[in-house]
């Protein structure tokens, strides 16, 4: 297993190099740059020159791309061109917290949610209560997030007033867990449904297929309830598929996230990350990208160990 | 103790005196078994008028084709029958309650506790990402109230007799770890543990090997003898019946069409189906290229013949026998047959 966790680990340097290559590029061939957004659009040609040369951007990229990653694996992302003198670490691991949050709240709702529905589906399929939860999934895939969070802002906290607007707490006000989950409730809801949709449909199928197993039938003969038979003896079976899929969602998630916390004002990483992106923030951007390609490979290594944990047949 | 015959008929013509006997000393008594399961489009029948007496300790087989309905009869006695919509009819008496008018909870009450089955392929019915500590302890549990420490023990001491040497290391061990023969055991200890009446084993010898046959063969006379109890067999293997059977069932179609004690079935077969199935047991004695065969395949529900349903593939088949539907009779003592071929014997 240890040796399993190595390998992975090893293999995932090549792959983190070239999203870094990738991403440095394509960053650099977005029109403008960190200049055309500086506070003063009046500055002297002299003065944007300077700039330039002491952040090194004058620099051929590649000599750039070397600066920046030589800091970068001592563990300096470098520092932010736009709020000058700020660590770009600093920022994200500020803002990191709120992010996290917000992505295992909803991941846990969406699996929460998810698999009584799909084994709901499941138990009766081609049932009315299938269709419709196929209805249903379907438009929840299909509904884009920015969408559906904006229209839940306006119907329920603009015109009820159940909700806040955005934001993780009431400013100003002391630590209060329920007014923190209050603040939650809604961005983590709407980070969830498109996976949640997804989720459903890969539990049905999933469960499907089990629910027809012989050892299903050997539960029911030793008398246990449905129920006992169907989480028991079913459900472990069913979610080892789900698993590898849970790996595959945490991009999604991030990348859902960077939208979502837009929407509902969230300070996350996905909001500084836009903010980076429209002022050509170069540290910033690498940094926040580097650290979510890392999550996502960690992620995925978690996916795999979780996979032989509940699959004994399974052995690294 | 008596030995009560086999029920054929409807309760009209059982003699008064067989009634009593059959209160007396009867496990489980089917009469009047109807099976239908719902196809999509209509109600099939897979079990037809059925009737089947087991008494305490005794063992019997049902034998037929692969389609002649034989583990639905099971399925349909333990209720466990995939087919949510599937309607069971008739009466199904253990120690003469009806199970068939029970209620949900008493019937699961009584499922891996009276009665306990086991299935035809070890390695599929056991669950791959349970332990078999876990597997083995949680009827226990359920059933018996034992406490963990309790059941497991009761499980190692299970394993122990189905012959598993080193039953304490395959409590924590994984059913793929195991051998097909090794899954088996285990599955007989696990429907046994809780000491049932009645254990239905659903040809449990099909998907092994022929030496590990014998070996499970040899472990259920063991069992039987040991704990006395009723074994309801459903095999298609002749020579596992002759080997241990008491009594046969011959089923074809969903209908009884013979039903014998077993020394009798064997030396003097009436029924033309079962002298068929007999007909194609190899044997050393006389020697033959090929072996006979009765030609053709079991109706499937829903297109069954008019009159007797073996009569397509039947060699004696009279024009009759396409018209009418030959009733199950008594020829003589315990040895009924649906046949009209015997019909003025007896």
């Amino acid at each position: 297993m240890i040796g399993y966790i190595l390998q992975r680990s090893l293999m995932a340097v090549p792959i983190l190099i070239g999203i870094s290559i990738l991403t440095f590029a394509m960053m650099h061939l977005a029109p403008g740059g960190p200049t055309a957004l500086l506070v003063d659009p009046t500055i002297s040609p002299e003065a944007r020159e300077a700039f330039l040369e002491r952040y090194g951007l004058n620099d051929p990229l590649p000599v750039q791309y070397f600066k920046w990653a030589g800091a970068a694996i001592q563990g300096d992302l470098g520092y932010s061109l736009i709020y000058t003198g700020t660590p770009v670490s600093e920022m994200i691991f500020s803002r990191l917290p709120n992010t996290l949050l917000l992505m295992s709240v909803s991941f846990l709702l969406a699996l929460f949610i998810s698999i009584p529905l799909g084994i709901q589906a499941a138990r009766k399929p081609y049932s009315l209560t299938d269709y419709s939860m196929t209805f249903f999934s379907f438009v929840g895939v299909a509904t884009p997030n920015f969408w559906l969070g904006i229209l839940l802002i306006m119907w329920l906290s603009v015109h009820l007033g159940w909700f806040p607007t955005g934001g993780v707490a009431t400013i100003d006000a002391p630590l209060n867990i329920w007014d923190r989950i209050h603040h939650l409730i809604l961005p983590a809801f709407v980070l969830a449904t498109a996976d949640m949709a997804g989720l459903t449909r890969y539990v049905r199928s999933s469960m499907l297929d089990v629910l027809k197993q012989d050892y299903m039938r050997t539960a029911r003969a030793k008398g246990f309830r449905e129920i006992t038979v169907i989480y028991k003896h079913g459900l472990k079976n069913g979610l080892i598929p789900i698993i590898t899929l849970c790996g595959f969602m945490l991009p999604s998630f991030f990348a859902g996230s960077v939208i979502v916390e837009q929407v509902f004002s969230w300070p996350g990483i996905g909001h500084l990350f836009i903010q980076a992106v429209f002022q050509r923030d170069y540290p910033v951007i690498m940094g926040i990208t580097m650290m979510t390609a890392c999550l996502v490979v960690l992620g995925n290594l978690l996916a795999d160990i979780c996979y032989a944990l509940v699959d004994p047949r399974i052995e690294y | 103790m008596f030995r009560v015959g086999y029920d054929a008929s409807s309760a009209n013509q059982k003699t008064p005196n067989s009634c009593v006997v059959t209160k007396m000393t009867a496990l489980l008594e089917v009469s009047n078994l109807r099976t239908r399961l719902n196809d999509g489009q209509q109600m099939l029948s897979v079990v037809d008028g059925l009737d089947l007496t087991i008494d305490k300790g005794e063992t019997v087989a049902l034998v037929g084709e692969s389609g002649s309905g034989k583990s639905m009869t099971a399925l349909s006695i333990m209720q466990l029958l995939p087919d949510p919509r599937a309607v069971i009819e008739g009466e199904v008496r253990f120690e003469g309650r009806n199970l068939l008018t029970l209620t949900d909870r008493q019937m699961r009450l009584l499922r891996g506790n009276e009665l306990a089955m086991i299935f035809q392929d070890p390695m599929t019915a056991l669950n791959p990402v349970l332990t078999i500590g876990t597997q083995m302890t949680e009827g226990l549990r359920f059933h018996l109230k034992l406490n963990k420490k309790e059941a497991v023990q009761t499980a190692v001491e299970w394993l122990k007799r189905v012959g598993i040497s080193r039953a304490e290391d395959i409590i924590d061990e994984y059913p793929h770890q195991l051998s097909g023969g090794m899954c088996q055991r285990v599955m007989i200890a696990m429907a046994m543990s809780c000491e049932p009446k009645l254990l239905v084993a659903d040809e449990p010898t099909t998907a092994l090997d022929v030496t590990i046959q014998a070996q499970i063969m040899d472990l259920m006379q063991t069992i039987r003898r040991t704990w006395d109890t009723s074994i309801l067999l459903i095999t298609h293997d002749l020579a596992v019946v002759h080997e241990i059977a008491d009594r046969v069932v011959v089923m074809y179609a969903g209908q009884a069409v013979e039903s014998a004690p077993a020394e009798d079935l064997f030396q003097k077969p009436l029924h033309p189906y079962t002298e068929g199935l007999l007909g194609a047991i190899p044997s050393w004695e006389t020697e033959t290229d090929r072996l006979p065969v009765i030609e053709g395949s079991v109706p499937s529900p829903g297109h069954m013949h008019t009159g007797c349903r073996f009569a397509p593939r039947c060699a004696f088949a009279a024009e009759r026998c396409d018209r009418q539907e030959p009733q199950l009779k008594e020829l003589k003592a315990n040895h009924h047959v649906r046949c009209f071929l015997h019909e003025n014997k007896g």
